[in-house]
């Protein structure tokens, strides 16, 4: 049987990781959630994740300073963004720092559900 | 020694008091907590719960008529529908419908209970923001409570309710300053379906009446409906009250017309300072060129206020930087010293070089030699 594959969801909203862990745990993936930038480093940093889904505004860390401590340590996570920022430099310096995905909130689930399948099969 | 005695008891009376109700005061907040922290596990395992209804199209997992009815529930679906957009939204709605939701709050909202029971049904109307409260809503901007009424408001912009629209409006006359501002962050939501409601409020009162139209002629400009701008030249022309004229400029600024260049620029020669300061401003904020000489005329207006909106405005103008050096050379003081804060606001960077002893003489030749010249080149 094959192992589940493992997803970070990091967001300061709880109703966020509440919402994403139902989600993807219904679909069949093994979920751990942090509720601020630190708790996501270091889960990060710790744990073998196949997908780390990031909001970019959370207290401690923000999304894009943990894209950027993970790689200066050599750890490849690919990332989707998640932010309720609506504005195109966040998007821009967020691809550019390697995140795979950026979805705004608030988002479509399927549509995010979509998204991770295809980056987690990938 | 009965005095000392009865002065001991009394001592020792307001003390087991004090005891007493401070353990009381402890107890009920240990109690508080504990339901808070009760409420708060129920409503994570209902967003737990939506989520798999919102996620997956035949989810099994049942909603009971007492969970709709639990107060955690309400604020799981008001999270999960901030959360979520699209398709997701018609699941939440039918899950409000099949559960009474709106029924529920708004019976609570027409019930004679305590402000603070109301008031929660009437932000959880506005939030679930379902069409079926509406009726609920538009008797509730009659409540004697303002905030019951600002929250109706907001419920009937969230789901576009235009028959509210002129209700709302109406209303801009007799409520309190708190409430008018409340009100008019509402109208916004509606759009351009507003615009005709206000310029008509607008014209009804701005004889007789101060406050309202100044805020529905600055609700108006945030609109940003550029079919308001020829009514409001009109309200411009027609008001003899200082305040509406202001707020009429204010708004033909935002709006952005050049349409109104020509009455804003009349506006220049009024008698009234601050309404030659306002169309200043207005102008730059427009930004059409043709008003630049007769900005530049104003640099030499008396007043000081007027002279420095003027500069402001050409800087913003295309070309208005090359009109401003050539300002620096004319023969009114005042209109030479406008001209240069004006270059000194527009580049922050010229003014840095000035204080570090490091002019960019090539660029700013003129205003390097003007500042030095007037002594306002020192730090």
């Amino acid at each position: 049987m094959t192992q589940p594959k493992r997803i970070l969801v990091a967001d300061d909203s709880p109703t966020i990781t509440t919402l994403l862990r139902s989600a993807l745990e219904g679909a069949g993936y093994e979920v751990s959630s942090a509720i601020d930038g630190v708790e996501a480093y270091e889960k990060g940093r710790d744990g073998d994740f196949d997908l780390a889904i990031l909001d970019q505004l959370m207290p401690g860390l923000l999304g894009l300073e943990i894209i950027d401590r993970w790689h200066k340590e050599g750890i490849e996570i690919p990332v989707i963004m998640l932010s309720g920022v609506d504005d195109d430099r966040t998007v821009i310096d967020s691809l550019d720092k390697g995140a795979v995905d950026f979805v705004r909130k608030p988002f479509r689930l399927p549509e995010l559900m979509a998204r991770i399948r295809h980056r987690v099969q990938a | 020694m009965a005095g000392i005695e009865f002065v001991q008891i009394a001592v020792l009376v307001a003390f087991g008091f004090n005891v007493v109700a401070l353990v009381a005061l402890i107890m009920l907040k240990a109690v508080h907590r504990r339901r808070m922290r009760l409420h708060d596990r129920r409503r994570e395992s209902y967003v737990s719960l939506l989520s798999r209804h919102v996620a997956f199209e035949h989810c099994t997992d049942r909603i009971t008529p007492e969970m709709a009815e639990d107060p955690a529930f309400l604020d799981a679906l008001i999270d999960v529908r901030n959360a979520v957009a699209g398709p997701e939204m018609a699941t939440l709605r039918e899950i409000v419908s099949r559960h009474g939701v709106v029924e529920h709050q708004m019976a609570r909202l027409r019930s004679p209970f305590p402000l603070g029971r109301r008031l929660r049904a009437a932000v959880a109307l506005a939030e679930i923001g379902d069409e079926t409260a509406a009726p609920a809503l538009m008797e509730s901007l009659d409540d004697r409570e303002p905030e019951i009424r600002i929250q109706a408001a907001r419920g009937l912009g969230r789901i576009r309710w235009t028959p509210a629209i002129d209700r709302i409006v109406w209303r801009f006359g007799i409520e309190t300053p708190w409430v008018r501002v409340r009100f008019s962050d509402t109208l916004t939501m509606f759009g351009t379906k507003a615009t005709w409601p206000l310029l008509a409020y607008v014209r009804i009162n701005h004889k007789h009446e101060t406050e309202g139209p100044k805020l529905a002629l600055r609700t108006l400009a945030q609109i940003e409906d550029r079919d308001a701008v020829k009514p409001i030249l009109e309200i411009l022309a027609e008001s003899r009250n200082l305040e509406i004229q202001i707020a009429a400029i204010e708004a033909l600024g935002e709006l952005g017309s050049p349409g109104a260049v020509p009455a804003l620029s009349e506006m220049l020669t009024s008698p009234h300072w601050e309404l030659r300061a306002k169309a200043a401003t207005a102008l730059g904020s427009i930004g059409d060129e043709w008003a630049t000489p007769l900005l530049v005329s104003s640099l030499r207006d008396p007043d000081w206020w007027v002279r420095r909106n003027s500069a402001a405005a050409i800087a913003r103008m295309p070309a208005g930087i090359e009109s401003l050096y050539e300002a620096l050379e004319s023969s009114d003081p005042f209109a030479a010293d406008a001209a240069a804060e004006a270059l000194t606001n527009a580049g922050e960077l010229i003014s840095a070089r000035l204080r570090a002893g490091e002019p960019d003489e090539e660029a700013n030749e003129p205003l390097v030699a003007y500042m030095s010249a007037t002594g306002k080149a020192e730090p």
